[in-house]
C-alpha cells in the first residue's frame, strides 16, 4: 500500500486513528498500531511479512545479547554477525540477481539465478536495525526490553515503505509512551496534506511528462528536450521522494512520533558537498555515522572515505551499475569541491548555485538510464542532436507554464530566505495558522480528485 | 483553536466520504468510460497471497469513490489550469496502458472473449491533437501487411470457384492531415495498403480505397474526436469496392441525408484535451432508398434472433458512432428489398460499419460478422447460404495486428466454442510480430 492512494486515506488511515486513540491504554495502542502497520505492509506482498518479522525478532534477541556482553570481546562478535546476518540478507534479495549476472560473466555459477522479488522497505528497514545494533553496541542506547514494542518501530507504517531511514535514537521514548495534543496531531494533518499534494499535483504531473519524453519519445529527442525530460524527471524524483518524507513525517506526528527531517530544499544546493547534506538527509547521517566516521572521516583519507560513501549511496538506491556510476559521479565532484574549496567559495553565489544545478539535473540521467547502451545515446542528445525540436513540445510548455511556476516556488528554500524570527515570515506563519484548516482542505480535495481521475479507464465501445 | 478546527476539518472529510459510500445508490456501470465498474473481491487464500485481492481492492475503491464522475469532470478542469491552451496547437498525446479486458489464456471454462477493441489492440502509436482533431499518426507496415493478404489469400483458396473475396481496409486518418509536414504519413498509408495488393493471390479482389479517399484528400472524411472515418469517407470506400466489384455506386444525392450535433467521441475520451472537447464532430450521414429488415445472433449459434435495423437513428452523444448498424454484433443478417439474387458477407471490425450500410442497394441478404465476437463458421456460413461475395472491411489497426488476423483467420475453422487464441509467431523470426505503427516525429 502507498499513501498516495484512496484505499490508504479514505480506508486505512481513518481505520488506524480510530483503534488507536479509541482507549488511551499505551499497551492497546502500540498493540493497535504495530497490527495495523503489520496490515499496511501485507496489504500487497503479505509473503515477505515473515522476513520483517524474523529481522525485528533477531535482532531484538541479539541487541539483548550485546546489551548483556557490553565491554566484552563477546558483544563485538555477536554485533559483528548480527551486521552480517542483516546486510547478507538484504544483499541476497536486493542484490542476488544483480551479483548473479556480474558472476556468471566472469565464471560458471553452480546454481541458477535468485528469482525472488526484492521485499518492500527491506532497505529501509535493514538500515534501522543496523543502527540500533551499532548503538546498543555503543552503549548510546539502551536495549528496548519489550519486543512488541521493537517490532512496533521496526514496522511502523509510517516509515517502512520508502522511510526516512529513523533511528531508534529518535523514536525511542516515543515508541514506549507518547504524548499527542491537538497541535502535534494538527500539524501532522498539514504536513501529510502537503505531502501528498507534492507527490499528486507535482510529481506526478511532471512524471507524465517524464514518461512522454524519456519513454516515448526517447530516440528522436532534439537537446532541449532531452534537457526537458531530464528536469522533468529532476523534479518528479524530488517531489515524489520529499512528498513522501513529509507524509511520512505528518503521518508520524499523528501517532504521535517525531521524526526528522529528510529534505531540505535540495536543489537550493550551492555545492555538491552542500547537496549531500539536503537530499535525504537520513541516508546521508547514516553513512557519515556508521561509515564515513568510523573509517576516518576527514582524520584520515578523507578523499577515499568520501568515495566510498557516494558508491555505497549510490549502490544503496538500486542494484544495477548505473547506481554505482551515480555514486562514483557525485563522489568525484565532491573529491574535486575538496581540492577546489578556496577557488570555489570565491564565485558568486549564483554560479555555484546554477554549476550545482547543472550537475544534479545531468547526474539524474546516469539515475534514469539503467541500460548504458541508452545512457550513452541520451547524454549524445544531452550535448548535440540533430533530430528538431518535436511536434507539440512548445504546447506542452505553454499547458504547464503555471504548473512550473508551482514547481520553482516549492523548490526555493523560503525558510532560509526569511529566517523565522523576520517580519515577513512571521507575518505568514500568522497567516497560515488561520488559514491552515482551509489549506489543508483544499490540497487534500485536488488530490482526491486526481487520484480519483487516475481510475479513469475508457473504453472505446461499451464493455457493460 | 485553529489546531482543532484543522484536526476536525481533516477527520471529517476522512469520515465524510466514507459516510457518503454507505449512502449514496450504488453504482454499477460508467456510462462515460463505457464500462463496468469493479465489483467487490472475492478473498480467498490464494487471491491474498499473491496479492490480487489486494490489488481488486483498490480498483474497487477507485471505481466506488463517492462522486467519482464529479472528481473527473473536475480534474479536467484542474488540467486545463496548469497553463495556456491555445485554440491553433499541435500536441502529442501518450496514452495510458491498458491494464483490464486482456483475454485470459489460463481460463479455459470463460464463454465470452473479452477482446479489446481492435483500436486498443493494435494500435501501439501516440495520438497528434492539431487543432481540436485527434490523428491517430503512423501508417503502418508493408510487412505486417503480407500477413493480411495471406490470410485472405487462405479465403480466396477456400472459396475458389464458389465466391470472390474482396480486401476493403481504410488508411488511418493521419493519411490526410492538412498540414504539409504531416504529407510522410500519407506515403506510409500508401506503401502499406498497396502492399496488401501485391501480395494477394488466389483470384483476391484489392479495393484501392487509399487511392479514393486520397482524390477526396481535401473534405473530412474521418471524426475530429473518434477513430471512425465518417459517411463520407465510408462512402469514398464503398465507390473504391464498387469499383473492384464491378458496380455502379449509387450516388449520395440518391439517397436521403441525416445530421447529427455535437458528437465527442473516443479520442475524446481518451484524451480529454479542452481543444478537441471544444471541436465536436457532426454526423452528416446517407440512409439507401431501400427497405431492409434485420437480426443479430449471439457470437456461438443462430438461435433467438434478436430485431435489430440498418441504422439507428436514435444514438447520440458519445454513441453516435451506433448510428451505424446499431453498434456492433457477432453476428447480423440484413435482408433488402433489392431482387438480384446476391448476397455478401462482410467480415469487419467497427471501421466496417459505417462502410457495410452503403452495401444495402446491392445484395438480396447481407452478412455482418464481427470477427473479434463471433465464433460462428464462416465457411459454413457461405456454402448454406450460397454467398457470392466475401469482404473483409476493417479499419487498418485490425489488418496491422496478428491478434486480429488471426482473429480472422479462425473463421473458418470455428465450431461455435469460443477459445483463446494465441497470437500468430510469425515463421521467420520465432518472435511474435508486432505492428509497426510508428510513434511522431515530425521532421
Amino acid at each position: 500500500m502507498v499513501f498516495s492512494s484512496l484505499t490508504f486515506i479514505y480506508l486505512f488511515l481513518p481505520l488506524a486513528l480510530l483503534f488507536h486513540y479509541i482507549t488511551p491504554n499505551k499497551f492497546f495502542r502500540n498493540i493497535s498500531l504495530t497490527a495495523f502497520s503489520l496490515a499496511f505492509y501485507a496489504w500487497e506482498e503479505p509473503m515477505w511479512i515473515y522476513l520483517m518479522i524474523f529481522t525485528a525478532i533477531f535482532d531484538y534477541y541479539m541487541a539483548l545479547l550485546i546489551e548483556r556482553w557490553s565491554g566484552n570481546r563477546k558483544a563485538k562478535i555477536i554485533m559483528l554477525i548480527t551486521i552480517l546476518v542483516n546486510l547478507s540478507l538484504l544483499i541476497f534479495y536486493k542484490y542476488g540477481g544483480f551479483l548473479y549476472d556480474n558472476l556468471s560473466a566472469i565464471a560458471q555459477l553452480p546454481f541458477d539465478r535468485p528469482k525472488n522479488s526484492l521485499p518492500v522497505g527491506i532497505s529501509f528497514y535493514t538500515f534501522m536495525v543496523i543502527s540500533y545494533i551499532v548503538d546498543v553496541y555503543r552503549g548510546q542506547l539502551k536495549a528496548q526490553k519489550n519486543p512488541l514494542n521493537f517490532l512496533m518501530f521496526i514496522s511502523l507504517f509510517q516509515h517502512l515503505v520508502a522511510g526516512p531511514i529513523v533511528r531508534y535514537s529518535q523514536i525511542g521514548e516515543q515508541v514506549d509512551s507518547r504524548t499527542i495534543d491537538w497541535s502535534r496531531f494538527s500539524a501532522g494533518i498539514s504536513r501529510f496534506c502537503l505531502g501528498l499534494f507534492k507527490k499528486i499535483l507535482i510529481a506526478n504531473v511532471a512524471g507524465a511528462l517524464v514518461t512522454k519524453y524519456l519513454d516515448a519519445g526517447f530516440n528522436d529527442l532534439s537537446t532541449i528536450e532531452a534537457w526537458f525530460g531530464i528536469t522533468m524527471f529532476s523534479v518528479q524524483l524530488y517531489f515524489d521522494f520529499s512528498g513522501y518524507s513529509d507524509m511520512a513525517i505528518g503521518l508520524a506526528k499523528m501517532f504521535g512520533f517525531d521524526f526528522d527531517e529528510n529534505f531540505k530544499h535540495p536543489y537550493a544546493a550551492q555545492s555538491v558537498g552542500d547537496f549531500y547534506r539536503r537530499w535525504h538527509i537520513s541516508l546521508g547521517k547514516f553513512f557519515r555515522d556508521y561509515v564515513y566516521i568510523p573509517m576516518g572521516g576527514n582524520r584520515k583519507l578523507q578523499l577515499r572515505n568520501i568515495m566510498v560513501v557516494w558508491l555505497l549511496t549510490g549502490i544503496w538506491h538500486g542494484a544495477s551499475w548505473n547506481f554505482a556510476l551515480w555514486g562514483f559521479y557525485f563522489g568525484s565532484f565532491m573529491i574535486i569541491e575538496k581540492l577546489l574549496e578556496n577557488f570555489l567559495k570565491k564565485l558568486p553565489r549564483f554560479l555555484r548555485h546554477t554549476y550545482t544545478l547543472i550537475l544534479i539535473i545531468f547526474s539524474r540521467a546516469i539515475f534514469y538510464f539503467v541500460d548504458f547502451s541508452q545512457l550513452k545515446i541520451f547524454v549524445g542528445h544531452l550535448f548535440y542532436s540533430k533530430n528538431p525540436v518535436g511536434a507539440g513540445f512548445t504546447t506542452d510548455l505553454l499547458e504547464h507554464l503555471f504548473w512550473f511556476v508551482l514547481v520553482v516556488l516549492f523548490c526555493i528554500p523560503w525558510d532560509e530566505i526569511y529566517p523565522s524570527d523576520t517580519k515577513v515570515s512571521l507575518d505568514v506563519s500568522r497567516y497560515y495558522q488561520t488559514m491552515k484548516p482551509a489549506i489543508n482542505i483544499v490540497m487534500l480535495f485536488l488530490a482526491t480528485m486526481l487520484l480519483v481521475n487516475s481510475s479513469y479507464n475508457p473504453f472505446l465501445y461499451t464493455r457493460f | 483553536m485553529a489546531n482543532k478546527i484543522n484536526s476536525i476539518l481533516f477527520l471529517i472529510a476522512l469520515v465524510g466520504m466514507y459516510c457518503f459510500y454507505l449512502f449514496l445508490p450504488p453504482q454499477f456501470v460508467s456510462e462515460g468510460e463505457k464500462r463496468k465498474l469493479a465489483e467487490f473481491p472475492k478473498l480467498t487464500y490464494k487471491s491474498y497471497l499473491n496479492g490480487s485481492w489486494a490489488h481488486s481492492m483498490d480498483d474497487f475503491i477507485d471505481d466506488h469513490f463517492p462522486f467519482r464522475d464529479k472528481f473527473i469532470s473536475m480534474a479536467d478542469i484542474f488540467h486545463a489550469s496548469k497553463g495556456i491552451h491555445l485554440r491553433h496547437q499541435e500536441k502529442i498525446f501518450i496514452g495510458k496502458k491498458d491494464k483490464q479486458f486482456k483475454p485470459n489464456e489460463e481460463d479455459t471454462n470463460h464463454v465470452k472473449m473479452n477482446f479489446k477493441d481492435d483500436f486498443d489492440e493494435a494500435y501501439s502509436g501516440s495520438l497528434l491533437i492539431l487543432d481540436g482533431s485527434v490523428y491517430p499518426v503512423g501508417g503502418g507496415s508493408p510487412r505486417m501487411s503480407k500477413y493480411f493478404s495471406a490470410m485472405l489469400n487462405e479465403y480466396a483458396s477456400k472459396l475458389s470457384g464458389k465466391g470472390r473475396v474482396f480486401s476493403v481496409v481504410a488508411p488511418l486518418s493521419s493519411a490526410f492531415i492538412p498540414v504539409l509536414k504531416y504529407r510522410k504519413f500519407n506515403k506510409q498509408n500508401k506503401e502499406t495498403l498497396l502492399a496488401i495488393k501485391s501480395s494477394l493471390a488466389n483470384g483476391a479482389i484489392f479495393c484501392d480505397v487509399f487511392n479514393e479517399l486520397d482524390k477526396h484528400g481535401n473534405e473530412k472524411m474521418y471524426f475530429s474526436t473518434d477513430h471512425h472515418w465518417n459517411a463520407t469517407g465510408a462512402y469514398y470506400a464503398y465507390v473504391a469496392f464498387c469499383r473492384g466489384a464491378g458496380i455502379l455506386p449509387v450516388e449520395l444525392n440518391k439517397m436521403e441525408k441525416k445530421i447529427k450535433y455535437n458528437f465527442l467521441g473516443s479520442l475524446y475520451q481518451l484524451t480529454r484535451d479542452p481543444s478537441v472537447k471544444a471541436n465536436p464532430d457532426t454526423l452528416v450521414y446517407y440512409v439507401p432508398m431501400v427497405t431492409t429488415t434485420a437480426v443479430r445472433f449471439n457470437e456461438n449459434n443462430f438461435e433467438k434472433p434478436i430485431k435489430a435495423s440498418v441504422f439507428s437513428h436514435n444514438s447520440s452523444g458519445g454513441n453516435t458512432y451506433l448510428t451505424f448498424l446499431g453498434g456492433d454484433a457477432p453476428l447480423m443478417k440484413i435482408t433488402t428489398s433489392v431482387k438480384n439474387g446476391k448476397k455478401a458477407a462482410i467480415v469487419k471490425n467497427s471501421m466496417g460499419n459505417a462502410f457495410c450500410v452503403y452495401l444495402i442497394s446491392h445484395y438480396e441478404e447481407i452478412y455482418v460478422i464481427d470477427f473479434r465476437y463471433s465464433n460462428h463458421n464462416l465457411i459454413d456460413l457461405i456454402e448454406k447460404n450460397k454467398i457470392n461475395d466475401l469482404i473483409f472491411a476493417l479499419g487498418m489497426y485490425g489488418a496491422m495486428s496478428n491478434g486480429t488476423i488471426n482473429m480472422m483467420r479462425r473463421l473458418a475453422v470455428n465450431n461455435g466454442v469460443p477459445k483463446y487464441v494465441p497470437p500468430v509467431v510469425a515463421s521467420d523470426t520465432n518472435k511474435i510480430v508486432l505492428p509497426v505503427i510508428d510513434t511522431i516525429k515530425i521532421e
